[in-house]
């Protein structure tokens, strides 16, 4: 089965543009869900260009790093959207039924989705 | 031929060649695959349809024959028996082998490798164009095509998804079977499927050829107009009369090899609608339709005659799509191949003008349920991160607004008395929370709710309705300031994931510089109630308790909560929001720590009672779709001295209008009625009880319920008893718990 952990980090909505110039520490993951959301995986404060943004810490998504052929056999299966082409990139959608997110980058892929959802997510990708 | 080469066929081995059907293999055994009926080998008709390894409606003559495959004949009359299913044993059974699905994106994609389609294909590619061919032959055998469109294939190793740009149906045609008496013999067969099993060195006898006979296919040709085939069970004649002469003349047999024409194979296209679907080759043809049939079974799948469709007819359903449904021709097996045209015939007979073939829907096959599921998946219910502890408190978990939640936990009406009386604890983690920010964000909520917001202070909260353009009650929750420009919506479990959207539309639509996250998922809540929840709450480090409608932000047990102070019970709350990996820690401090004091957790069951003897409103359960504040009795929440806010000119209108439907409060003595009962005055149903609930603590029964026709009495009468219309709410009106 899937092992699913939990992505320890800050989620941060903001002005996009206040957002595209944060800087984030050299092992921060940033995805940003939205032009103006972003989740900053490994990260525990930013500053930001904004006084009226938020930022809190984000414990509720889980995930896991799958090499190609893992994405390959467990999750490309299961989704019925197509996989974007530029990597790194974030892709989102239901992946067998439950809502998630890809961070596909080279080589290797995070496959994330809330932690409400995770239950579901492993038992479907068994 | 070896003897490992056998199909077993009702519990009979019989031997088969390489490269034959399941059909072909039965019919070189001298027998039929099912009881009788034309044999077409193409998989147009219906009748060669037989279980297959326990599948049924299997159509054999596109199965390859393999060793040790069982197939079993269907009943010659009625339906193949459902497999017997012991209820109570269910894990005796093992699943069904999972159906794997694969999806591919496509431009071009050919259903058909014929001739049509092999040109449709090259001819595509030429201009650059990436075609996918699917053919039935090659194991790719389409059953559907859907919006999108999308086309659903059979493939040896599961399903094949395809989104297409654009697809060309090149299905060629079928082959007519004939409509007379004696159709349902054994030993008629179509022209091609003749030349098949001549090639395949399955043995005729003696065979004779009604319209052109087949090249190849020793046969004695007949001449006239077919009347009807004879024999017991097999064919061993055929009745033909001179065209324009009554004179019968029969000619013994053993096999009738018929020709009558084709008609398009276009059951694809009639599914596609207004889809980018062009059909070539012969399934685009108009061929002829046969003669109009005057006695016989025209549609086999369904055993429909020709007097059946008579009958219909004679009944008044007089347009094709009518009569299909009217007499279920060509809703079987075969979906209409066989007795399309007949049909067609039948009405262009009777009314002059040749009616266009009825509409085709998926599937085109019998697919399985397993098959037809392949990839679809139910709806994902979300988990609280306490969910195994509520498990292991032996809750019976259910699902509510996308959560699965605890109902109860054994014993609702102990966990009801442990909020009244003592101290309960509460998963509310499912609300739905939102954080806003900006400077403009109290313009914002101020627009978004019929509430005043400016006036709320930091640190305090406030109950808030949501309505829409029309007035209408579409969710509620609470408005908590954090700061001057940042502040805490909840909504309902069920109702948040729309509000999220509601907010967010209005927040782009107003334009205003406004920041929403959501903290649905990420934040878990508990909800501490009962008389003794500050006592409880003291003892884990809170001693500075917000007051009614407060909220702060503090330590509980050690975890960073944010502390809301409120109730829907009726008792003294506090709803302690916090981040989901700390929910177990804080739960099992709380219980722990209650132990002395009576702490119980209680589930929905119990906290729906609990709201309802305060009059609380559930959204969806006791408001409808057009409940506006005025019929709830809500009016209170509404500030229309605001200049605008979302639903005020709604209002603002049908407040002039008459006041015929109202949501009152009901009791009556004894136990409560279902929900859902009709509530009666004079002799007429006036409306119904949308919750209902026997009061443990006031003795007797307590409703919501809307009563619907103006003036409103004040005695009403349900489930045979008197019940007084009394405003809510039923316990504590002061409110005086809730505040304590």
């Amino acid at each position: 089965m899937l092992a699913l952990e939990v992505l320890q980090g800050v989620r941060v909505v903001a002005a996009p543009e206040a957002l595209d110039a944060a800087r984030w520490g050299d092992q921060t993951v940033v995805l940003r869900f939205a032009a103006d959301d972003a989740f900053a995986i490994g990260a525990t404060d930013t500053d930001l260009a904004d006084e009226h943004a938020i930022i809190v810490g984000e414990t509720a998504f889980v995930g896991a790093w799958l090499t190609d052929d893992e994405l390959d056999a467990w999750v490309i299966p299961h989704i019925e959207w197509p996989l974007p082409d530029h990597r790194p990139d974030l892709a989102q959608g239901f992946v067998a039924g439950v809502p998630a997110k890809l961070w596909l980058t080279e080589g290797r892929t995070l496959l994330l989705c809330p932690a409400a959802y995770a239950h579901e997510l492993s038992e479907r990708l068994r | 031929m070896t003897d490992g080469r056998r199909i077993i066929l009702d519990g009979r081995p019989i031997p088969y060649e390489d490269g034959d059907s399941v059909a072909v293999a039965v019919m070189r055994a001298g027998e039929h695959p099912q009881h009788g009926g034309t044999i077409c080998l193409a998989g147009d008709c219906g009748n060669c349809a037989a279980a297959v390894d326990s599948v049924a409606y299997v159509r054999t003559c596109q199965t390859r024959a393999r060793p040790g495959l069982v197939v079993r004949r269907h009943p010659a009359v009625g339906e193949p028996a459902l497999p017997a299913v012991d209820k109570m044993n269910l894990a005796g059974y093992a699943p069904a082998p999972r159906i794997r699905v694969q999806r591919e994106e496509a431009d071009l994609v050919v259903i058909g490798a014929g001739d049509s389609g092999a040109a449709a294909a090259t001819n595509a590619e030429r201009q650059g164009r990436t075609v996918t061919v699917l053919d039935a032959h090659d194991e790719m055998e389409v059953v559907a095509v859907y919006a999108g469109p999308t086309i659903i294939v059979r493939t040896r190793g599961g399903m094949l998804h395809i989104n297409a740009r654009e697809v060309v149906v090149a299905t060629g045609a079928a082959e007519l079977h004939p409509v007379c008496p004696g159709s349902s013999l054994i030993g008629l067969v179509t022209a091609r499927a003749a030349r098949q099993l001549h090639a395949a060195g399955v043995h005729l006898g003696v065979a004779v050829a009604i319209g052109p006979a087949p090249s190849g296919v020793p046969s004695i040709p007949l001449q006239g107009r077919l009347l009807r085939f004879e024999g017991e069970g097999r064919v061993m004649g055929v009745v033909m009369a001179d065209e324009g002469s009554d004179r019968e003349r029969t000619t013994a047999c053993d096999t009738v090899i018929l020709d009558l024409g084709n008609s398009p194979r276009d059951l694809l296209s009639r599914m596609s609608g207004d889809l980018p679907v062009t059909v070539v080759g012969p399934a685009a043809d108009a061929f002829p339709l046969p003669e109009c049939p005057t006695t016989g079974t025209v549609c086999p799948c369904s055993n429909v005659s020709v007097e059946d469709l008579q009958g219909v007819w004679d009944r008044g359903f007089r347009e094709l799509e009518l009569v299909k449904r009217a007499s279920l021709v060509g809703t079987g097996t075969c979906q209409g191949s066989v007795c399309l045209p007949y049909v067609r015939s039948f009405i262009a007979d009777r009314t002059g003008g040749i009616p266009d073939p009825f509409t085709a829907r998926p599937a085109s096959r019998q697919i399985t349920l397993a098959e037809a599921a392949a990839g679809v998946h139910i709806d994902a219910f979300r988990r609280t991160p306490l969910h195994d502890e509520h498990i292991a408190l032996g809750a019976r978990m259910d699902r509510f607004g996308g959560w699965w939640r605890p109902w109860h936990y054994g014993d609702h009406v102990a966990e009801y008395w442990s909020v009244r009386e003592a101290v309960s604890l509460g998963d509310v983690s499912t609300l739905g929370k939102l954080i806003v920010s900006g400077p403009d964000a109290v313009e914002f909520l101020e627009r978004l709710y019929p509430t005043n917001i400016a006036d709320i202070r930091v640190g305090r909260s406030r109950y808030a309705l949501l309505l829409n353009e029309r007035g209408h009650l579409m969710d509620d929750g609470m408005i908590c300031r954090e700061a001057e420009s940042r502040f805490v919506l909840t909504f309902t479990s069920a109702g948040a994931s729309h509000a999220e959207m509601w907010v967010r539309d209005w927040v782009d639509t107003l334009g205003l510089r406004v920041h929403v996250l959501d903290r649905t998922m990420s934040l878990a809540a508990i909800n501490v109630t009962g008389p003794l929840a500050g006592q409880l709450l003291e003892r884990v480090g809170l001693s500075e308790q917000p007051r009614f409608l407060q909220h702060v932000r503090a330590e509980v047990a050690g975890v960073p909560c944010h502390v809301m102070r409120l109730s829907f019970t009726g008792e003294m709350s506090f709803e302690l929001h916090h981040a989901v990996e700390r929910s177990v820690e804080l739960w099992r401090s709380l219980m722990a720590h209650g132990h002395d004091l009576g702490i119980a957790p209680h589930g929905l069951q119990a906290l729906q009672a609990l709201r309802l003897e305060k009059g609380n409103v559930i959204v969806g359960m006791d408001s409808e779709l057009d409940s506006t504040p005025r019929r709830l009795g809500m009016e209170w929440a509404v500030k229309m001295d605001k200049p605008d806010f979302i639903g005020r000119s709604a209002l603002a209108r049908t407040a002039q209008l008459p006041d015929d439907r109202r949501l009152v409060g009901l009791t009556m003595p004894g136990m409560a009625p279902i929900e859902g009962s009709p509530i009666w005055f004079d002799h007429e149903v006036i409306g119904h009880v949308a919750s209902s609930f026997t009061s443990p603590v006031l003795g007797h029964a307590v409703m919501l319920g809307w009563l619907k026709r103006a003036p409103f009495p004040e005695q009403v009468e349900v489930d045979g008893r008197s019940a007084s219309v009394v405003r809510p709410p039923f316990y504590d009106p002061e409110g005086s718990r809730a505040r304590a």
